[in-house]
């Protein structure tokens, strides 16, 4: 039998009954597990690394301890105990939703009345801090309400620096008009719900087949200059294998297509089964598939924790298109968190998302063709068709308009739900004016439909 | 000072010249033309580029 080994004491909850219990992160042979007992509803034990890489060099030294006296979860909106600032706002605009999806984080409720436009505009004036905020709005769906256009817009003039719509795509892949209404209004950019290159993976994710109508939504929104970030929910055995066909689609479609995110299947909201080890997607083994998949195109050592949420939460990687080359602008080897320009990890974040998302004003008529892409260094001295990547002038060109991103958010749930990982968020849902961390604000018991 | 204005090197008393100058950071090197001692190598970095194209280059390759 392996032997265990004790890495880290943190707190978590029980996923039966939602107490608080504490937790401790072990190893067994490579892999990394949460373990935790509830003195009603017994132990429970989830994968959280599997053992790709080394967990020590990705989470680093000194992660603290946690106070005695956490009130993580119940505590939530935000208590001195918390560790990061707002980086990014959600805020929810109705429980609706035109789609019927086996997995829904938001739980979708058609009966359940949206909240009136002057609850939100109050909302958005109480939560946004001028030229600062990035605000998503997000739900349910929050294309089908119809004053819409009328939120964003009152988002803008409240202050909001980006606003990010988080939506399916269908109602902005139907109507392009639509598009040209929020674009005006002053839409920053869209987090589109896309989970693979194939129909059947729609089928069996959002009962329906959608990669037309995303398609669709990605050409009216670089129509009209809406930076687009395509987001994948990745579930064991139905579009886990499809993460390197993502990122080629995306980068193939650059710059209309600003980057892919991945979020590994949360199991909170409505669930088929209780999740099984073998469901869970961890964050080293979504980088090695990255990897793998994408035959070395992306690096597993260009893909780096962000300094504002916990390591086991979320990874990004930064890269330019030059003709015909994938550069890497960080390396996690080398990676220096101390070495900035903008002190808060949470504003750094935030102006990391804006410059990488939006589609700047230069871009509105621009058409990047990327053929088959080959990894580079930035220290390879070749020079490309259009210019030395080394050349500050024509770094700097290609940086701001042939950018692309690979970022990644592992959510928790009543299973894996870390309270040293909550203390870090920084993504925060305004509701009854306070911030919540967003695994704080969906954590919901396990109830198997 | 705008960069195309003379500048004389206070301690070779020789005027600057325009020279291809490296620079490097996070592990990254990168060129530009900057106003150069022809004597020491002395460069002058303006507020206006130092603020400018170089804190941009930086942001860029900062991480999140």
């Amino acid at each position: 039998m392996i032997s265990e080994k004790l890495l880290y004491k943190t707190g978590s909850v029980c996923p039966i009954c939602l107490k608080p219990i504490t937790a401790e992160r072990i190893s067994r042979g490579k892999e990394i597990f949460l373990k935790k007992t509830c003195s009603q509803h017994g132990t429970f034990e989830t994968i959280i690394w599997r053992g790709h890489y080394d967990i020590n060099s990705w989470i680093g030294n000194g992660e603290p301890e946690l106070p005695e006296d956490l009130q993580c979860p119940n505590g939530c909106g935000l208590c001195p105990d918390h560790l990061s600032n707002t980086c990014c706002t959600i805020l929810n605009i109705t429980d609706r939703c035109n789609l019927n999806c086996n997995f829904c984080l938001a739980d979708q409720d058609n009966s359940k009345e949206d909240p009136t436009f002057s609850e939100i505009k109050e909302s958005l004036y109480k939560l946004i801090k001028k030229d600062k905020s990035l605000v998503q709005l997000s739900g349910g769906e929050p294309t089908v309400r119809k004053d819409l256009v009328e939120i964003v817009r009152t988002a803008k003039e409240a202050g909001a620096k980006y606003i990010q719509l988080n939506t399916n795509g269908v109602l902005l892949g139907e109507n392009k008009q639509f598009v040209k209404d929020l674009a005006e209004a002053g839409l920053s950019f869209v987090f589109l719900q896309f989970d693979g290159t194939e129909d059947a993976i729609y089928q069996k994710l959002r009962n329906s087949p959608l990669l037309d109508i995303k398609q669709k939504a990605i050409e009216n929104c670089a129509e009209y200059n809406i930076g687009v970030t395509l987001v994948a929910t990745l579930v064991r055995d139905i579009n886990i294998n499809n993460v390197g066909e993502i990122i080629r689609y995306g980068l193939k479609q650059m710059p209309k297509v600003r980057g892919v995110h991945f979020q590994p299947v949360s199991f909170f909201g409505r669930i088929p089964k209780i999740p099984s080890d073998r469901d869970r997607i961890t964050i080293d083994e979504l980088i090695y598939e990255i990897e793998g998949q994408t035959k070395g195109l992306i690096k597993a050592e260009n893909l780096l924790p962000s300094s504002c949420y916990h390591a086991l939460c979320s990874f990004h990687g930064d890269f330019v298109i030059d003709n015909d080359s994938l550069v890497p602008l960080q390396n996690f080897r080398k990676a220096n968190k101390e070495t900035t320009s903008v002190a808060d990890p949470a504003d750094r974040n935030r102006e990391f998302i804006g410059r990488r998302w939006e589609r700047p004003e230069s871009l509105k008529f621009a058409t990047v063709k990327p053929t088959v892409l080959k990894p580079a260094a930035l220290k390879s001295e070749a020079k490309s068709c259009c210019g030395n990547i080394h050349d500050m002038d024509y770094f700097l060109k290609i940086a701001k308009s042939q950018s692309f991103t690979i970022t990644s958010m592992l959510f928790q749930d009543a299973g894996n739900i870390d309270f040293s990982r909550l203390r870090k968020c920084s993504l925060h849902v305004y509701d009854k004016e306070k911030f919540i961390p967003f695994c704080s604000y969906y954590l919901s018991k396990w109830d198997v439909q | 000072m705008a960069e195309t204005e003379k500048l004389i090197c206070s301690k070779c008393k020789k005027e600057l010249v325009l020279k291809k100058t490296n620079f490097s950071y996070l592990g990254h090197s990168f060129f530009t033309d900057l106003p150069k001692c022809p004597d020491c190598g002395m460069v002058y970095l303006s507020e206006e580029f130092v603020k400018g194209r170089m804190s941009e280059v930086e942001m860029q390759l900062e991480d999140k």
